[in-house]
């Protein structure tokens, strides 16, 4: 990811959440502290790296077998102001979940 | 859905004996000349006597310590006898009787497997595998020179200096730069893994309200999910110093070493301690079952990885609410691997900053302890300007 995509991505959220998204000009307010704090994360975070790891799951030889499994409707959901589903945690592999029996 | 049994082994494991029976404890002489001065020669890979410059090497540990067949054939437990339980009371100082003059020599084999005789001058190695774990089933030598090591560490540095702690740079000295074999477990698997959870595909996004009390809704699907995968991993690798393995950003820069893997453990060839001479060794204090935790961890994480692409098409995302991995047959195999380590102890805060390298690939990553009062001066000047922007975008509109 790029300088300024780690930006946008630490920055955007917090401006969304911060009263933008709600339609307040307030919130634009807000730019300001939130620009101050991804460029602080973005700098130490360069020079500290303390977000980096072995990517293990793509860098390790791996062979799998074609993925089986099942997909069944349960519900509806009807006029949620949610962007996404709650917990998504599609990306976070890493991100322990409760241990099936 | 195919549905293997899962035989999460308990039963004692299968060890193969990786023993070089070629060597001993004590004097280990060139094959041509017989003297005791060898070392890794890192542009050939091969150890080389520094007397009369014979150059040979050990044969590769891949295919000849085991077998290298299908992994999906992998069942049980199987360890290197150099991957075998630690003893209780092992001590990582191991004496030493000279052959060459009968002295008593001391090796500790926490930092170095090996020592030179102080009277006959004669160096004296560790190869028999002893209960301390101090002694792995194979060896991957530097092939990396502290030339290319120190080039690299310097540009690694060189492009942080701006916002870099000044006493770091004052005191920085790349050519310090210490070789040092880390212990490690390299870890074949015969996995199953399974995820269940919900996920939304969205069916219709709409606004309602006007102007600034406009919000947008959403309307969509949910499914519950279940995917199943089997795979194999092939030389997963895992730290076996328990120190190591702890990476806590907050109080230790350990996943510094840890970011620099993959090696290329393949061309790892059999133990022979003069490989390590003239560099620094940290020894193995965890057994398998320690590390089986681990393991787990990173082979549902992969699971997890490969499950991914196939819910591709719940664009709103999937909640995993559920996993479990079964594990049919896992190989285990002690090894050292190199990294050449430049270290800073950063006495304000307590902490030792590496910046580490590869010593095969050359891969490169580091901690460069940072200048607080900069780095805010700028993080706030930069937040001061942006605010005055908004502030004009305001009173304009």
């Amino acid at each position: 990811m790029g300088i300024g995509a780690e930006v946008l991505a630490t920055g955007l959220p917090i401006l969304a959440s911060g009263g933008s998204g709600d339609g307040s000009p307030a919130g634009i307010l807000l730019a300001g502290p939130i620009a101050a704090i991804a460029v602080y994360g973005l700098l130490f975070r360069y020079y500290r790296n303390t977000d980096k790891s072995h990517s293990f799951e793509t860098e390790t030889r791996i062979q799998a077998a074609p993925i089986t499994g099942g997909d069944q409707k349960v519900n509806e959901i009807r006029g949620t102001q949610q962007s996404q589903i709650e917990g998504n945690n599609v990306g976070s592999h890493r991100q322990r979940v409760r241990r099936a029996p | 859905m195919t549905s293997i049994p899962p035989s999460q082994p308990q039963d004692q494991p299968e060890v193969v004996n990786t023993q070089n029976a070629d060597l001993g404890d004590g004097v280990n002489r060139c094959p041509r000349c017989g003297s005791t001065d060898i070392q890794l020669r890192a542009s050939t890979g091969m150890l080389i006597c520094l007397f009369c410059r014979h150059e040979w090497s050990e044969q590769r540990a891949e295919g000849q310590l085991f077998d290298d067949g299908d992994l999906t054939q992998l069942q049980g437990t199987t360890l290197g006898s150099g991957a075998a339980d630690i003893a209780a009371d092992a001590n990582a100082v191991v004496t030493l009787k000279c052959q060459g003059c009968g002295a008593e020599v001391v090796v500790n084999t926490a930092a170095a497997m090996s020592s030179r005789c102080h009277w006959c001058r004669h160096v004296l190695t560790i190869n028999n595998q002893i209960a301390n774990g101090a002694v792995p089933d194979a060896v991957l030598p530097f092939s990396l020179s502290h030339q290319d090591a120190v080039a690299r560490i310097t540009e690694f540095a060189s492009k942080r200096r701006t916002f870099a702690n000044r006493q770091f740079l004052k005191e920085f000295t790349p050519e310090n730069v210490v070789g040092v074999y880390m212990p490690y477990m390299i870890v074949d698997g015969n996995v199953s893994g399974d995820v269940f959870g919900h996920g939304e595909i969205e069916t219709r996004r709409y606004t309602r309200g006007s102007d600034e009390n406009r919000k947008t809704y959403y309307d969509a699907d949910v499914y519950q999910i279940h995917r199943h995968v089997d795979f194999t991993v092939d030389d997963l690798t895992i730290e076996s110093s328990a120190e190591r393995a702890m990476m806590d950003a907050s109080v230790n820069t350990n996943n510094i070493i840890n970011t620099i893997l993959p090696f290329d453990t393949k061309n790892a060839v059999r133990w022979n301690a003069n490989y390590l001479n003239g560099f620094s060794s940290e020894k193995r204090d965890q057994d398998v079952e320690h590390l089986r935790p681990a393991l787990e961890h990173q082979l549902l994480s992969i699971a997890r990885s490969q499950a991914a692409p196939s819910v591709s098409r719940y664009d709103r995302g999937v909640r995993w609410e559920a996993e479990k991995v079964d594990v049919h047959g896992t190989r285990w195999v002690s090894m050292y691997l190199p990294v050449w380590l430049y270290s800073y102890f950063q006495e304000e805060k307590n902490m030792v900053h590496y910046i580490a390298v590869n010593g095969r690939t050359g891969e490169t990553m580091g901690s460069i302890p940072v200048a607080q009062g900069r780095l805010l001066a700028v993080s706030a000047a930069v937040g001061v300007a942006v605010e005055a922007a908004a502030i004009v975008i305001l009173v304009v509109s």
